[in-house]
């Protein structure tokens, strides 16, 4: 046996010859039956095995293209749904405008908020409507929940808006509890607040709206709720703090009231004065 | 040596790809370059007589399988092709272009030469038809896949040759 092997070994490739070429003459000259029959042998036993593996090498690149392709779809799908978030939210707001739009005794022009004042704490908002749309200077402008700020330069299609929180704009307000008239004050645009005598009754909760006397904003617009109440250095007196009613981080739609300033129709008479103290 | 074995693994399966997409675009007149045996003759001419023919041997049982006529005509036909090659690979002489290209065409005129023969005792046929078929279809094919053979001898003799030196 031994010596059959060292021969295989010796004339190794003699022997692989005639091994392969046997193996050939043997599957060309037998029985067609026969050659079906290792065929379908050859078939399920070496070359489907082969075929499977490159199945799967495909398979897997299958499926990082449908990973990459998923993933794009997914990335749409996000695009999609977060429109529709956005849509939805704008239809909450609208419908609100609409409600509020409807129990309003004046005129209302709709706007939206076009640019922001770009520093950090902006004092301004531009609207896209202006003196095309009959919006004047010194207008009010609110949102449904209450006072914004005031239309301060009407150009032809948009609107320069001061906001309440621009520490120059102060307004007269009143409580709606006790009828008390105060001004509305700000230092920084964030806290709001009203100097007034110490023995006024203010509570927390109280609702403030605008007291009609300065000739801008029209009596009983919502301004904001009483949230703190701090004695202040003079004895005499004490700060009021307020909540404003209007979130001026969130400001989308806004609506002017078309409402002239009391004041405009005698402003011209007034500048025609002439001031003679002296005499 | 697992490396080579690679290489070549994926060399045969593109040389596949191409026989089966690529090369019957490029017929005329029926007459196809055989790819498969030139990336044979390639493998024997670098590694020997043992992996041409047992590489040479399943190349041609796979073809069989794939295109059953006679079961084994083709293995045996690239057996003795890569048998053949394997005699004169880089390992006992030095091979130029040229004769590379030559031994190439009598390669292919081999394995046809036994796939024809095979198919004149199983089928029937004359001589004559056997010597008219290598001269009107053997010889066009050996010589157009000796075109497609150029670039990987002229390759390897003016880059790999060089750098072995």
């Amino acid at each position: 046996m031994q010596w059959i092997f060292e021969l295989v070994v010796k004339y190794r490739v003699l022997c692989s010859l005639l091994f392969t070429s046997f193996v050939s003459l043997w599957m060309i000259f037998s029985s067609s039956e026969r050659q079906a029959a290792t065929t379908r042998f050859l078939t399920a036993s070496v070359f489907y095995p082969l075929q499977l593996t490159f199945n799967q090498i495909t398979l897997i690149e299958d499926v990082f293209s449908e990973n990459r392709r998923l993933k794009m779809h997914n990335a749409q799908l996000s695009m999609k749904i977060s429109a529709l978030q956005e849509q939805t939210a704008e239809n909450q707001r609208l419908r609100e405008m609409l409600d509020f739009s409807k129990d309003w005794p004046y005129e209302l022009i709709p706007a939206r908020v076009v640019a922001r004042d770009p520093s950090l704490a902006y004092r301004s908002v531009v609207i896209n409507a202006g003196k095309k749309d009959s919006i004047l200077n010194f207008m009010p402008v609110v949102t449904e929940r209450g006072v914004a700020g005031k239309v301060v330069q009407s150009l032809n299609g948009i609107s320069l808006v001061q906001l309440l929180k621009d520490p120059s704009n102060r307004i007269s307000v009143l409580s709606r509890r006790n009828r008390t008239v105060a001004i509305l004050e700000t230092d920084d645009g964030q806290h709001f607040f009203m100097r007034v005598r110490s023995h006024e009754d203010f509570q927390i909760g109280d609702t403030i709206v605008t007291s009609g006397l300065g000739g801008i904003y029209p009596r009983g617009l919502e301004v904001g709720i009483v949230k703190d109440i701090k004695a202040g250095s003079d004895p005499l007196f004490k700060r009021v703090f307020i909540r404003p009613a209007v979130d001026f981080e969130h400001l989308e739609e806004l609506f002017v009231i078309r409402l002239s300033p009391q004041w405009a129709s005698f402003l011209s008479e007034m500048d025609s004065i002439e001031f003679n103290g002296n005499d | 040596m697992i490396k080579n074995t690679f290489k070549w693994i994926v060399i045969f399966f593109l040389i596949f790809v191409m026989q089966t997409t690529l090369v019957p675009a490029i017929s005329i007149y029926n007459i196809k370059p055989d790819l498969l045996l030139l990336g044979l003759f390639m493998l024997a001419v670098k590694n020997g007589v043992m992996p041409g023919l047992y590489v040479g041997f399943f190349l041609g049982l796979a073809q069989d399988i794939y295109s059953p006529v006679i079961l084994g005509q083709n293995a045996l036909a690239k057996t003795l092709a890569g048998f053949f090659a394997g005699l004169f690979n880089e390992k006992v002489m030095r091979l130029d272009p040229v004769f590379q290209a030559v031994l190439l065409v009598l390669t292919v005129l081999l394995g046809d030469l036994v796939f024809l023969v095979i198919q004149l005792v199983k089928s029937g046929g004359s001589v004559q038809m056997l010597g008219l078929e290598m001269v009107i279809s053997s010889l066009p094919r050996a010589l157009y896949s000796l075109l497609f053979g150029l670039v990987p001898i002229f390759w390897e003799y003016l880059f790999q040759t060089k750098t072995k030196r």
